[in-house]
C-alpha cells in the first residue's frame, strides 16, 4: 500500500469539511495523526473528494505499532476504514454492520471475523450497538 | 431459531442460532415465510468462493413479515408482508442514487477484503461469504434486513409466496438479462443455460418480444420446461450434440444468434468430454476458478455486432477467454449482479396483470429441516429438479 | 444410503475421473513406470507395459465420456478392470518369476491393488455418488415435479412486456 488515498462523499466540500470537524462524524484516527488532509470538489456532481497522506505513521495501541513493524501499511488500512466510515455515517446515517462485522469494518477484524449468524445478546453491548 | 449453515465444502446442517437482532436504526426483522436456494449458493457449496466460514447461514432469496423495525423505519409496520431484494443498499450513495444498486458504496462492512479482490468493494448481500459482508443469510426463521426503508418491497394482495418469492432475485436477474440484449421485437436469443435464472431470462426475452428463443442445455427436462412453460422457441441438448456454436448457426441461418445469455456462471460444463475433464482438473487444483465452458461458446457463438450478455455468476480468474472473439467481431459484453431494487416493482406488476406466473420454475418444497437434501438434489439435478423452496 | 450407492460405502469416482484415470495410468505404465520401479529390462517390465498398452486400449473403446470409439458398456469395462487387476497380479506366480526376487512380483501386486481399490471407488452408474437421500426428498416434496414440467401451458405471455406495444404482440401470438 501506498502512503496516499481517497474516497469521495457525496455533498458539497462545505458541508463535508463541516462533518469531518463534528465531533460526531470526526475520524479520529487520522485527526490525530500527522495525515494530510485535503477537500476537493469532484467532477460534475460527483461531490467531494477527500484526499489523505500520511506523512509519519504513528500508531496509537500496541497492536497498532507492532502490526506498523511487521507490515508497515496497517495505518492506511485504518485510513481507509476510517474514510468509509465516516463516508457511511454522512450518506447514510449510520455505520454498516454486519453479523461477521458488528462494529463496522475495522481492519483488525479482517483477520477475525465472526460467523455470519445473529449475535448473542450478551455481545451487543461489545459491538458497540 | 433454526438456520441453514455452511459446515465446510459440500455440507450444510439445520443449526439453533440466536435469533436476529436489530443493530442499527434503519434495520427490520423478518419472519421468513418462504425462502429458496439459489443455483449461486451452489458455488459457495462446491467451494469455490472463498471467505467462507464455518457457522454463517446461507440463502439471499427470502421473504416474509416484518415482526421488528428500529427507530429509522417509517414506511415498514409490523405485520407488513414483504420481499427482500438480495443485494444489500443503502439508497443514498451515487451508485444507489444512479440505480446501480448492487454497487452500492455503504453496505459492505468488508469492503476492504472485496477491494484486494476486485478492484472496487462491492455492496453487502445477504449469506454470500464475507467477500460481500458476513451477513447471515435468510435460510433460516428469522433475519436481520438492514437500510429496510430502501430494499424491501410490500406486497398487498393474494398471490401465494411462490409467485413473488423469485422478485427477490433470479426474476429480476433473469429479466436484467434479456434487457440487456436490447430486443426491440423480432430477434434471435440464445440462452444458455436452462437453471432457475436461466428460465427466467427465457421468459423475459419471450415478455420483450424476441421471436425465437434457443434454450442450450444438458438436461432434457430443464428443456421441456423451458419450451412448455417459459416460451423458448428450440432447444440444444448439448449432451448429444456438444458442437453448439454450429447448432446455434444452423438454426438461425448461418447468421449467429442477435445476443446470447449466459446464464450459467463459473461452475459451467463443456460438451466435449476432453475439455471438461482439463477445466474440473484446473478447477479442482485451483489453478483457475471460473470455467470458461459456457462463455466461450456463447461468445464464438454470437454474430458479429451483437451483445453478449452475462448473468451467471463469476467470481475470480478464467483462462482461455476468447477475447480476439469478442474484439474482432464487435461485441457488446454487458454484465452484472442483478441491480434488483431497479426492477421488483415494474415486474411485480408484470405478475400481478398475469403476464408471467414466476412459481412455474418450483419443483420442490421441502421444510427448512430438509435443506442438506434440497442442496445435494439441486446440485445434482436429481428427480427433475430445477427450483428448490424451502419452509422454515 | 441413497440410491447410486447399493454398496455401503460412499463410490464418488464418476466416468470422467475413472476415465481420466485410466489414460494416465496406462500412459504411466508404458512410459516411465518400469525405469520409476527399478524394473526396466525385465520381463515384469514387459508385462506391466503390456498391461497398461491394454488397459489404455479398451479404455478408449469404453462407451463413457473420455471413450473414443464408444463400443463397450461402462460397467463391463469396470468387470475387465477387475479381471485385468487379478490377472496382472496372478502373473508372476503363474510364471513362475516370483522366485527371482521381489521386484518382480511386488510392482504387480501393488499396481493390481491399487486398481481394485480405485474400483470400489467407482460409482458403476457413471454418475458419482452423492449423500443425498433422494426417496426422502420425494416424500417430503410438497410440489411434483413432473407436473410442474409438463402439464399446463406457457407461464408467460409472449411480448406482454415489450416496448413497442405489448398488446399486437399478445394478440398474433
Amino acid at each position: 500500500m501506498g502512503s496516499t488515498t481517497a474516497l469521495t462523499v457525496l455533498g458539497s466540500p462545505d458541508e463535508v469539511r463541516r462533518k469531518w470537524e463534528d465531533p460526531t462524524f470526526r475520524p479520529e484516527y487520522i485527526t490525530d495523526s500527522d495525515a494530510d488532509v485535503t477537500f476537493r470538489e469532484a467532477p460534475g456532481d460527483r461531490g467531494t473528494e477527500i484526499h489523505v497522506a500520511l506523512q509519519r505513521a504513528d500508531p496509537k495501541g500496541k497492536l497498532g505499532q507492532v502490526f506498523q513493524k511487521v507490515v508497515g501499511s496497517v495505518s492506511m488500512a485504518k485510513v481507509k476504514d476510517e474514510l468509509r466510515r465516516f463516508k457511511q455515517l454522512v450518506e447514510t446515517g449510520e455505520v454498516a454492520r454486519s453479523e461477521a462485522a458488528p462494529e463496522g469494518e475495522r481492519a483488525e477484524r479482517k483477520l477475525k471475523q465472526r460467523p455470519a449468524q445473529p449475535l448473542e445478546q450478551s455481545e451487543l453491548q461489545k459491538a458497540g450497538v | 431459531m433454526r438456520a441453514n449453515v455452511w459446515s465446510g465444502r459440500n455440507t450444510v446442517q439445520v443449526e439453533n442460532v440466536p435469533d436476529p437482532k436489530i443493530l442499527n436504526d434503519r434495520d427490520a426483522i423478518v419472519k421468513i415465510t418462504s425462502t429458496a436456494i439459489c443455483g449461486s449458493d451452489l458455488h459457495l457449496y462446491d467451494g469455490y468462493i472463498p471467505t467462507m466460514k464455518k457457522g454463517d447461514i446461507l440463502g439471499h432469496e427470502f421473504m416474509g413479515e416484518v415482526v421488528e423495525t428500529g427507530r429509522g423505519v417509517s414506511n415498514l409496520a409490523v405485520g407488513d408482508r414483504v420481499v427482500v431484494p438480495f443485494p444489500i443498499a443503502c439508497g443514498q450513495c451515487a451508485n444507489c442514487r444512479n440505480e446501480l444498486y448492487s454497487a452500492c458504496e455503504n453496505s459492505n462492512p468488508n469492503a476492504g477484503l472485496a477491494e484486494k479482490m476486485f478492484g472496487h468493494p462491492t455492496c453487502g448481500i445477504f449469506g454470500y461469504s464475507h467477500l460481500t459482508g458476513g451477513y447471515a443469510g435468510g435460510q433460516a426463521e428469522y433475519a436481520r434486513v438492514p437500510y429496510a426503508d430502501v430494499g424491501p418491497m410490500k406486497i398487498e394482495d393474494d398471490l401465494t409466496d411462490e409467485q413473488v418469492l423469485f422478485l427477490s432475485d433470479i426474476f429480476p436477474t433473469g429479466y436484467m438479462g434479456a434487457e440487456f440484449c436490447e430486443i426491440t421485437g423480432g430477434e434471435c436469443i440464445a440462452v444458455f443455460g436452462a437453471g432457475p435464472v436461466g428460465q427466467f431470462a427465457i421468459a423475459s426475452a419471450v415478455m420483450l418480444g424476441a421471436e425465437r428463443v434457443i434454450a442450450i442445455d444438458q438436461f432434457d427436462y430443464r428443456l421441456e420446461m423451458a419450451r412448455n412453460k417459459a416460451g423458448a422457441t428450440d432447444t440444444i441438448n448439448f449432451d448429444a450434440d456438444p458442437d453448439v456454436v454450429e447448432q446455434l448457426k444452423v438454426m438461425t441461418g448461418g447468421r449467429g444468434p442477435d445476443a446470447v445469455i449466459d446464464a450459467v456462471g463459473m461452475e459451467s460444463v463443456s460438451g466435449h468430454a476432453p475439455l471438461q475433464a482439463i477445466e474440473r482438473l484446473k478447477q479442482a487444483s485451483r489453478q483457475e476458478t471460473d470455467s470458461g465452458a459456457a462463455l466461450r461458446d456463447a461468445i464464438l457463438a454470437c454474430r458479429p455486432g451483437g451483445i453478449v450478455s452475462v448473468i451467471g455468476v463469476y467470481g475470480g480468474l478464467m483462462d482461455k477467454f476468447p477475447m480476439g472473439a469478442l474484439m474482432n467481431k464487435g461485441l457488446s459484453l454487458k454484465t452484472g449482479q442483478c441491480h434488483v431494487h431497479r426492477y421488483m416493482k415494474p415486474l411485480y406488476e408484470h405478475v400481478k396483470q398475469g403476464h408471467i406466473d414466476p412459481s412455474f420454475v418450483v419443483t420442490h418444497k421441502l421444510g427448512l429441516g430438509e435443506a442438506p437434501n434440497g442442496f445435494e438434489t439441486f446440485k445434482h439435478k436429481e428427480d427433475e429438479c430445477v427450483k428448490v423452496v424451502l419452509k422454515p | 444410503m441413497t440410491e447410486n450407492s447399493s454398496a455401503g460405502w460412499p463410490r464418488p469416482i464418476d466416468s470422467i475421473l475413472h476415465g481420466a484415470t485410466d489414460y494416465t495410468v496406462g500412459a504411466t505404465l508404458v512410459t516411465m513406470f518400469p525405469r520409476l520401479a527399478r524394473i526396466e529390462g525385465t520381463r515384469a517390465a514387459r508385462q506391466i507395459r503390456i498391461a497398461g498398452a491394454v488397459h489404455a486400449g479398451y479404455s478408449a473403446l469404453t462407451d463413457y465420456p473420455l471413450g473414443i470409439v464408444k463400443a463397450i458398456p461402462y460397467r463391463a469395462h469396470l468387470a475387465i478392470d477387475a479381471i485385468g487387476a487379478l490377472a496382472l497380479a496372478a502373473t508372476p506366480f503363474v510364471t513362475g518369476q516370483f522366485r527371482r526376487g521381489r521386484d518382480q512380483w511386488v510392482p504387480h501386486v501393488a499396481l493390481s491393488a491399487f486398481e481394485l481399490s480405485s474400483l470400489a471407488l467407482s460409482d458403476p452408474t457413471g454418475r458419482g455418488d452423492y449423500k443425498a437421500d433422494v426417496e426422502a426428498v420425494r416424500r417430503a416434496n410438497m410440489e411434483d415435479p413432473a407436473r410442474k414440467i409438463h402439464e399446463g401451458g406457457l407461464a408467460v405471455t409472449p411480448g406482454a412486456a415489450a416496448t413497442n406495444g405489448g398488446a399486437t404482440a399478445a394478440a398474433t401470438a
